[in-house]
């Protein structure tokens, strides 16, 4: 049977025949199905996966008038760090610059404007300098604007934070310590994002982007769903968009509850209800790549959790499809392959709003 | 084995799952009044319960705090069941110095992976995040470790795992020590390209990983 190149979920390029492409997405759909407690992917979808994966052009793109928005999370940031080793595409310019270039240049329908640190607690001492920032850049651009970063909750954990780290003290056994020191944490980051998302929003940004929310687990998640509500309350306009930081929601206090439901565990299909409860504008669900695996299983299993989430919620989705999400594997700058056919099959399928 | 037998193994794992230590002890104790070796009794009760425990987090049924119920109760079960090992089949446990490279503040999964490596039964010395290289190596070097795991989660930061590769070499260190990656960004590529000897996908891996890189499977 006839080989086709196919791609590993750290990047890899594989030879796979027709029948082993397809093998892979069914077992990833089953995989998520079993995990999440949704349904698997139907016959029509996992044949049109595998026709998306099996395609011999290197790049694959949805039909005209099926267009979703594109944005780029802490996308100011990418264009010029790397400068001094990072990881962005080392072009020495200002955020400034870097939001007219994904405007103007990359097709970004919304832009997202976000500090090198790329968490909330970080920017509090810079606000000023980041408002006065926010605002020249609104002068030259005319895209939706969010203002982006993590609640990243770890950053609260001694020695960078002031609280002991429950992952730690859990390792010691000590549960109640555990779970005290986590809500302490909770209610410092939600002071922050709600006093830094003020700042921002008051000085013209669009929208908030809570992103890579979940990063430490269900108390991060109950930070961003509390900081939403806040803001919510405070400004009934405000935009706020939620990404998530993986499928599921880590248990690291493990009882901790939103609206009367626990969060951890919850998958994306559970989280977004209680995104749209707390006021979140626009959802972004997250699936991690398992690099050992191949693209197909990999968006097999995005795409069965997605289509869940999709069919869920009440709000827009926009999926978060990059460097080790959303069924794009592990590369510093995503193979065009793997993007296009994860991004038209995501879109396709689940019919997103976004991406 | 008798259907007696075969029940008490069923419970050994019940008490990790259920995470309950009490029990866990009292089924050592009667396994043993039964005839059953202190080796089955583990290898066949408990340690089924605590992969199952794994299996469980890693779906996301089950959250860190039970996680370490869980370890309690598997440390007292088997601590019953190593009393009555004859001395000739003691084994020292295996020695893991594990942390976050230099430059990298992530700690959770590095975290969580401790909590399976202990609950495992593995010694462990965690030194934490934002970990100079000197110190995997010193802390190797102190506690004669079996094992370096190193955890970076950023690609500016995993460059910290081919130095530990580097400076084991430089301390004659590497041909004792075996090393394993981790975090986001890694993969076994990454493993083999900076000459680790394993990559562990998640916790539940690292286990299976360091277990065969210590001879312990």
């Amino acid at each position: 049977m006839a080989k086709i190149l196919q791609r590993m979920g750290d990047g890899r390029m594989v030879e796979m025949t027709e029948a082993e492409v397809r093998k892979d997405i069914e077992e990833g759909t089953k995989d998520a199905a079993g995990r999440a407690k949704v349904p698997p992917l139907s016959e029509d979808e996992i044949k049109h996966i595998s026709d998306i994966y099996t395609r011999p052009e290197r790049i694959v793109s949805v039909e005209p008038g099926n267009e979703v928005v594109l944005s780029h999370d802490e996308g100011t940031v990418k264009i010029n760090a790397g400068v001094c080793g990072g990881a962005g595409l080392g072009i020495d310019c200002g955020r400034m610059v870097a939001s007219e270039l994904y405007e103007r240049a990359l097709g970004a329908d919304i832009i997202e404007y976000g500090h090198i640190d790329y968490s909330y607690k970080p920017i509090r001492p810079i606000l000023a300098d980041e408002r006065i920032l926010v605002e020249r850049t609104l002068l030259v651009t005319t895209a939706p604007f969010l203002y982006g970063a993590m609640p990243n909750l770890g950053l609260y954990t001694q020695p960078e934070g002031p609280f002991p780290n429950p992952t730690e003290l859990l390792n010691k056994g000590l549960i109640k310590e555990a779970r005290e020191s986590g809500e302490g944490m909770v209610e410092q980051a939600v002071n922050d994002i709600v006093y830094i998302a003020s700042g921002i929003y008051e000085a013209g940004a669009d929208a908030i982007n809570l992103d890579t929310t979940g990063a430490f687990g269900d108390l991060d998640f109950v930070a961003a769903l509390t900081a939403t509500e806040r803001l919510k309350k405070k400004y009934p306009d405000i935009c706020i968009e939620m990404g998530m930081a993986g499928e599921f929601i880590l248990g690291i206090h493990g009882a901790i509850t939103y609206d009367g439901v626990r969060l951890a565990g919850l998958y994306s299909h559970q989280q977004v209800k209680l995104a749209e409860k707390a006021g979140v504008t626009i959802f972004g669900p997250v699936c991690n790549i398992v690099t050992s695996k191949s693209c197909a299983w990999n968006i097999a299993r995005v795409i069965t959790f997605t289509k869940a989430c999709v069919k869920a919620s009440k709000i827009p989705i926009h999926n978060n499809m990059g460097m080790g999400v959303g069924g794009i594997p592990l590369n510093d700058t995503p193979p065009v392959d793997a993007v296009t056919r994860a991004s038209k099959a995501a879109v396709e399928i689940c019919q997103l709003d976004g991406v | 084995m008798k259907k007696e037998q075969q029940e008490l193994l069923e419970a050994a794992k019940k008490s990790i799952i259920s995470f309950d230590a009490d029990k866990a002890k009292e089924i050592a104790k009667k396994g043993l009044a039964l005839g059953i070796t202190p080796a089955v009794i583990i290898s066949e009760g408990f340690v089924p319960g605590i992969t199952e425990v794994g299996d469980l987090f890693d779906r996301g049924q089950l959250f860190l705090p039970e996680l370490i119920l869980a370890a309690e109760a598997m440390k007292a079960g088997t601590s019953i069941c190593e009393a009555a090992l004859p001395k000739s089949e003691l084994k020292e446990k295996k020695k893991v110095v594990i942390g976050t490279v230099e430059g990298d503040i992530h700690d959770i999964g590095k975290s969580i992976v401790v909590s399976f490596l202990m609950a495992n039964g593995f010694e462990v010395y965690d030194i934490g995040r934002d970990a100079p290289i000197a110190n995997f190596i010193n802390k190797a070097r102190e506690v004669n470790a079996d094992v370096i795991g190193s955890s970076a989660l950023l690609t500016t930061t995993m460059e910290g795992q081919k130095k530990i590769e580097e400076e084991l070499k430089e301390a004659g260190l590497r041909k004792k020590v075996k090393t394993i990656v981790g975090g986001a960004p890694c993969s076994q590529g990454w493993a083999e390209r900076i000459g680790a000897d394993a990559y562990a996908e998640n916790a539940v891996d690292a286990v299976i990983k360091i277990k065969a890189l210590t001879g312990l499977s």
